[in-house]
């Protein structure tokens, strides 16, 4: 079992507290590409914020391969975010003056590898995204499409164990939407990469193969979506 | 390393207007503590040139005039000393150790057809130790010189060229006998004339000088070598019974203080030395100061450019960026603004400094009776410069640590959520 959640609670204190996630226990393989659905304040930004040590949670357990995530120090959290996730954004979160390349080169550079090698990587994995003419832009020079998949080569360079893709679509037209879910389909597909895509649009949930429903904090339905039918608009794959 | 220097240099190319600003800060702060630091030295040089360098624990007494009747003696009347004023102030305390004499007067020099009038002084060897002047070639009157009475005689460079008939070269009359009045005296030194405005003045062993005068000229002053007086109240306390005893034995009034006039340069020195501490201290004080505001403003950009940048910082760290490369980055950047718009203050400091050095340094100060250096060698030393470097590493760290903490604490997700 790759993620492994049981029971995670986690609250903010702020005048009001508040309860965001109720006790949570979800698993996903290695392999799998799901998505995790819900309205806004459903609690699932909270839990992709857990699911990517970028946030704590208060009680329960979360492991990743095995290893419990609780209670690491800065430096430890960056270390795991670095070695075992990948962050896709729905504003791309490219760095506006750095080249395609040096956004994509950054993971590495965290990592200690030396210039001349990741600058190849990078540039080894714009060319798998057809980007290898882009590398030398900033991101304002392209395209929404263009810099997610900056973004996507960013996520993917130090070979994580999961993909977590934040509303990848969200600032995307339908178009270019479709593109962009295609490629994590591909990805999934071919790679074998884990996958998980949080979104409030079930067209782009009906692109995973699994979509679970989080409703007021707590885990609803879990829908298996081989298929690809499960929505209204899933016969057709139209997005919005 | 490298790369550090190549992320801060794309920050850096940003921000350009803002880099610039904040350096043009830092380089005014370093530009005014090399300027105030090199005049300041400048100053001091030219104290201590007129003053000697070592502490000696010589008193000089000059002879004075009454300045009230007193048992027969009118007011205004001159005090002379003579040989039994050296002889008392011998006598006069256990903390004498030796008192000698210097005698002056007024001669020709002349050789061949040169001549020039001089003012003779008939000294001690001791009084090498307390010249202004310092010797450019030979050597000094020594002890065989007074013992012997010897013939021989110091002059100054000057003196010594027109002698030669305007020869530059005025090495060549050391071994030379020159003519005073029309006794020969054989050049043994040469001494460096600085001010051109004073008369020359030549130096003879004062044996040889009392023994050409012994129709009994009047010393021109007595010096004292003294040990034991410590402090300032003991040097005073002594000065205060010296005085007194001085104008007793000379017939006159106790109380009166003007029958002799005494220089201690035991503590001139200590004064001296104690007035360029402090202003050396103030100068630091004051450049620092000017410096600090420069830091304030580093330091208030930087808070700035954190909290732009705080986004950003919020990417870097879901990437895998720690806190710690967080911290570095902005202090890493502090320091390379500092650094190097300091570096570029303290260049043009210090063309300031050679510039002042040229105008004020080079000439002196017209007091009317006599000519004056207020400066003297403006500019800093290597020290100076390296320790300006140290202060402006300190600097920048100080002026990035507090933004790079802010930078470095802030959590992930409240960071990605910031405002871009």
């Amino acid at each position: 079992m790759l993620i492994e959640l049981k029971d995670v609670n986690k609250t903010y204190y702020g005048a009001q507290p508040l309860h965001v996630l109720k006790g949570i226990n979800l698993n996903i393989e290695r392999g799998e590409f799901v998505s995790i659905m819900g309205a806004s304040g459903s609690g699932k930004s909270t839990l992709l914020n857990i699911l990517g040590i970028l946030d704590n949670y208060d009680s329960g357990e979360y492991r990743i391969d095995g290893k419990l995530i609780w209670n690491l120090t800065e430096s430890k959290a960056a270390e795991y975010r670095n070695k075992m996730i990948g962050f896709i954004f729905q504003s791309y979160n490219l760095i506006g003056f750095k080249t395609a390349v040096e956004n994509v080169e950054l993971p590495l550079f965290y990592q200690g590898i030396s210039r001349h090698k990741r600058h190849e990587m990078a540039m080894d994995y714009l060319d798998r995204l057809g980007l290898k003419e882009w590398a030398g832009h900033y991101p304002n020079e392209m395209s929404g499409g263009q810099k997610q998949r900056v973004a996507i080569a960013r996520a993917l360079i130090t070979k994580p164990d999961i993909i977590l893709a934040d509303e990848p679509t969200g600032a995307l037209d339908s178009k270019t939407s479709v593109e962009i879910m295609e490629l994590l389909k591909e990805l999934n597909e071919r790679d074998r990469l884990t996958i998980i895509v949080v979104t409030h649009e079930s067209g782009v949930a009906n692109y995973t193969n699994k979509i679970i429903h989080i409703k007021d904090g707590v885990i609803g339905e879990v829908e298996e979506n081989r298929l690809h039918d499960s929505v209204r608009f899933g016969s057709d794959g139209a997005l919005k | 390393m490298k790369d550090l220097f190549s992320e801060i240099w794309s920050t850096l190319r940003q921000n350009k207007l803002r880099t610039t600003l904040t350096g043009l800060a830092v380089s005014w702060g370093i530009i005014i503590i090399i300027v105030l630091i090199g005049t300041g030295n400048g100053l001091m040089n030219a104290l201590l040139n007129n003053s000697s360098d070592s502490v000696q624990n010589l008193i000089a007494v000059f002879p004075g005039s009454t300045s009230k009747a007193y048992n027969g003696m009118n007011e205004g009347t001159p005090i002379r000393f003579d040989d039994r004023d050296i002889t008392f102030s011998e006598q006069y305390s256990e903390k004498i150790d030796r008192a000698f004499g210097s005698l002056y007067f007024s001669d020709t020099l002349s050789l061949g057809w040169e001549a020039l009038s001089s003012q003779m002084a008939g000294v001690d060897p001791k009084m090498k130790e307390i010249m202004w002047e310092k010797l450019v070639a030979g050597r000094f009157i020594n002890k065989n010189d007074l013992k012997n009475k010897s013939k021989h005689i110091v002059i100054d460079e000057d003196a010594a060229s027109q002698l030669l008939g305007d020869d530059k070269d005025y090495n060549k009359i050391l071994g030379k006998h020159v003519n005073v009045g029309n006794i020969p005296f054989k050049v043994v030194g040469i001494l460096e004339r600085e001010d051109q405005s004073w008369g020359h003045t030549s130096y003879i062993p004062y044996s040889t000088a009392r023994a050409l005068r012994a129709d009994g000229a009047w010393l021109s002053r007595i010096t004292m070598e003294f040990h034991g007086l410590e402090t300032k109240e003991a040097n005073e306390a002594f000065e205060k019974g010296y005085k007194r005893a001085m104008s007793t034995f000379h017939g006159a009034d106790p109380e009166d203080t003007r029958t002799t006039y005494l220089s201690n340069y035991y503590l001139n020195n200590q004064e001296m030395s104690k007035a360029i501490r402090i202003m050396r201290l103030a100068l630091w004080i004051l450049g620092f100061l000017t410096l600090l505001s420069g830091i304030v403003g580093v330091s208030n950009i930087m808070l700035i450019t954190v909290k732009e940048r705080i986004h950003e910082f919020g990417i870097r760290k879901a990437l895998g960026a720690t806190p710690w490369s967080i911290l570095k980055l902005i202090v890493v950047e502090s320091i390379v603004i500092t650094a190097f718009f300091g570096y570029i203050g303290m260049v043009i400091g210090m063309v300031a400094d050679i510039f002042l050095d040229k105008t004020l340094g080079s000439h002196p100060m017209d007091m009317g009776f006599m000519q004056m250096y207020i400066f003297k060698n403006i500019g800093v030393g290597f020290d100076v410069a390296v320790e300006a470097t140290l202060l402006l590493i300190v600097a920048g760290t100080v002026a990035g640590i507090i933004p790079a903490w802010k930078g470095a604490k802030v959590r992930p997700i409240e960071a990605l959520r910031a405002d871009k």
